[in-house]
């Protein structure tokens, strides 16, 4: 896999922690928590001082992590399916509503044909397959920046 | 009528090619069908029992001459003839082939057209009433407001990928021409303390559970309107159900909060998302109006002409209406001629429709939701020659409004969808109440045909509605009564256990004969006579008579 910002490709500076390994201390600023890791070490009370960053499936409910958005640099909005389209909405939450300066990344099933749309609507970065690199930037060529809506 | 600004041109160009890259990705294989499907669909392409089915978008089913021809052309040239006009006021092609489709869209770029969002989990195609500022008691003419609605849902970022589809109808008039209440969202627009602004409705909807929608806003300010659709929809895609398709629409979501709740979450999302830039000012909204104004058209008192012509006489009576500008009628040409599938038109109907258009009607047609057409200003003088030259093209049906004017989805002849059969119903119904004297005296009724429960043939809301049912292999029919799409909208009733299709024909005779016999005077119709007596009365004429005849 890939991170794609608009047409250049990306450092992934983020890890998964693998389940069996991880509590209030074990992480870094580079983790990617899952929603269910950072309840977890939310309850144990969280002892370091560092940002990092978590991952939420377009089916959970974002409303445990509201409050603590100040937490994140990253937040990576996952679509189980594409035609999931709750993170568009979600995202504009956390940008409009909560006022989320970091990265936000969409990744799961996504199409190259949403590229435009998730950038649109908020997303910085993308998380693809190396080999599709080519056509979602050949989609996002195809836009010339004309839309309907402000 | 509404012309393309450079903006709107580009937009549709780029989506042609947009197209014709996934189209090209989905022949040689890099898109699986299951990827391609959301994004044919957005296109207005489906796949039917036999072969594609292209819908194409008539913007609040307004349609130039130029465009009609088209659509004539493309029916010639890439389908078998012919094209069916839907309720959603849009027009389908049943037979074009996936390597052509991008072609297709190219054809209809030129005249303006395209098939986006006619399918698919997104905003639909705006509806709008088929009389739109050409009646004296419209509050405003709503086609502007569905062009401004129409341009801020064209391909929105954020709700391209919604629960399930999503249908908004606006109406500037009382008398509700749209089947409002049977949409996602109903706009009607009204006049308080001398300012316009909207009523707003939400959660109607038909399929199997059908809803009238309720209101959730008394009025609304023209320059909020896109703010507060925004909200809507943004509580909707928050809370819209996924986990099961049929029950996803909005309809579903409002009846299970229950309509307060969801209006204070929409008041909610209104005050934390408005937009200032999505604010409609005065300007904007007037330069949208210009492009609706009449054409110039001289007050007159010329009366529609008198004749000895009895067919000609049928006609006027049923297919005209008065105009707001005197001297004018708006005529209303038939597509349900007897034994035709209803909403069909051939392409040398269009394409003498379009010339007719352009010589009677300054070159406007428009499509109702009751899948029939409008020619919109013509000069009473010309009306007895308009009348031959559509009596002609077989398109002087004097139907409107009456028993063989009825609506019907495509049913199993075409949908994968379907249970049963729907347009050889409406064919019988229009062959056994073929003479116009038989069905004058019947007077106003709506007969609503669907082939299986998704109700596209919006039975329920048919003053009978027809639904089509497979028991064992067998096609079956069940009948509501007392159901209405207009301002006092309602659910039909469900009278009793379903017909075979033989029994069908003689089972509405019976209901027709029940109303007949309990009609207090000649003007009182069917669904007065229903309501003031009950189904009850239907049901025991129906029931105890067929049995007796068994
Ligand atoms: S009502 Fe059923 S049969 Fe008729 S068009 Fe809709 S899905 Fe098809």
């Amino acid at each position: 896999m890939i991170i794609l910002e608009r047409k250049t490709e990306k450092l992934n500076k983020y890890k998964r922690i693998t389940n069996e390994f991880f509590s209030a201390n074990d992480f870094l600023p580079t983790s990617l928590l899952s929603l269910y890791q950072w309840q977890e070490i939310k309850k144990q009370g969280i002892k370091k001082n560092f940002q990092l960053a978590i991952e939420i499936n377009s089916d959970e409910s974002s409303e445990s992590i509201k409050d603590s958005l100040k937490k994140f640099s990253m937040i990576q909005l996952n679509f189980k399916t594409f035609k999931d389209g709750r993170p568009f909405t979600l995202v504009k939450e956390l940008r409009i509503e909560h006022k989320f300066k970091g990265e936000i990344r969409a990744s799961g099933h996504i199409l190259p044909d949403q590229y435009v749309f998730l950038l649109r609507c908020g997303f910085d970065t993308v998380e693809i397959k190396k080999e599709d690199k080519e056509i979602w930037i050949e989609l996002l060529n195809l836009d010339n920046g004309l839309y309907y809506q402000p | 009528m509404y012309k393309y600004s450079n903006i709107d041109k580009k937009i549709i160009a780029d989506r042609t090619k947009q197209f014709q890259n996934q189209v090209e990705r989905r022949l040689n294989g890099k898109l699986t069908e299951e990827e391609f499907k959301p994004l044919r669909l957005m296109n207005g392409l489906y796949l039917q029992l036999h072969a594609y089915m292209l819908r194409v978008a008539i913007p609040y089913g307004e349609l130039s001459s130029t465009q009609l021809r088209k659509l004539a052309f493309i029916a010639d040239k890439f389908d078998r003839g012919y094209g069916h006009f839907t309720t959603r006021q849009n027009i389908q092609f049943n037979w074009p082939k996936l390597p052509e489709v991008p072609e297709i869209l190219d054809q209809l770029s030129e005249v303006e057209m395209h098939a986006i969002q006619t399918s698919g989990n997104c905003i639909r195609n705006i509806s709008s009433d088929h009389l739109a500022g050409l009646t004296a008691e419209e509050v405003e003419d709503p086609r502007p407001w569905c062009e401004i609605i129409r341009k801020w849902s064209t391909f929105h970022p954020e709700f391209s990928f919604l629960p399930r589809k999503f249908k908004i109808a606006v109406t500037g008039c009382l008398e509700d021409r749209t089947a409002l209440l049977v949409h996602d969202i109903g706009l009607r627009l009204i006049k308080k303390n001398n300012v316009i602004g909207f009523e707003v409705f939400v959660g109607g909807g038909q399929g199997r559970t059908p809803h009238i929608a309720k209101m959730i806003r008394s009025f609304l300010s023209k320059k909020d309107l896109l703010n507060y659709l925004e909200a809507i929809l943004t509580t909707y895609n928050q809370l819209g159900r996924r986990d099961n398709i049929y029950k996803a629409r909005i309809k579903i979501l409002v009846n299970e909060l229950g309509v307060q709740k969801f209006k204070s979450l929409v008041e909610k999302n209104f005050v934390k998302f408005s937009n200032e830039k999505l604010k409609l000012d005065k300007n904007t909204i007037n330069d949208i109006f210009n492009f609706f104004k009449l054409p110039k058209l001289k007050y007159s008192s010329n009366k529609l002409p008198i004749s000895k012509n009895k067919k000609f006489n049928e006609w006027k009576q049923q297919n005209t209406l008065p105009h707001k500008i005197s001297g004018y009628s708006i005529v209303l040409i038939s597509l349900k001629p007897p034994g035709k599938p209803p909403g069909d038109a051939d392409s040398r109907q269009m394409q003498e429709l379009a010339n007719i258009s352009d010589d009677f009607s300054f070159g406007e047609i428009r499509v109702t939701h009751e899948q029939n057409l409008v020619l919109p200003h013509v000069n009473n003088t010309q009306i007895y020659q308009l009348w031959q030259q559509l009596d002609i093209l077989k398109l002087a049906t004097p139907n409107i409004g009456l028993i063989s004017d009825t609506i019907c989805c495509p049913g199993m002849d075409y949908c994968a969808l379907a249970t049963a059969r729907s347009i050889p119903i409406s064919q019988k119904i229009g062959n056994n109440f073929k003479k116009y004297f038989d069905q004058k005296s019947i007077g106003d009724i709506k007969i609503k045909i669907s082939g299986c429960i998704n109700a596209c043939g919006h039975h329920h809301v048919g003053n009978i509605g027809i639904l089509g049912l497979d028991r064992n292999g067998e096609e079956f029919y069940q009948i509501t009564l007392g159901g209405s799409a207009k301002e006092d909208a309602a659910i039909g009733q469900i009278i009793g256990p379903s017909f075979s299709e033989k029994k069908l024909i003689s089972a509405i005779r019976r209901i027709i004969k029940t109303y007949r016999k309990n009609k207090k005077n000649a003007s009182e119709d069917f669904l007065s006579v229903f309501r003031r007596i009950g189904i009850e009365a239907f049901k025991k004429d129906l029931y105890d008579n067929t049995r007796k005849k068994n």
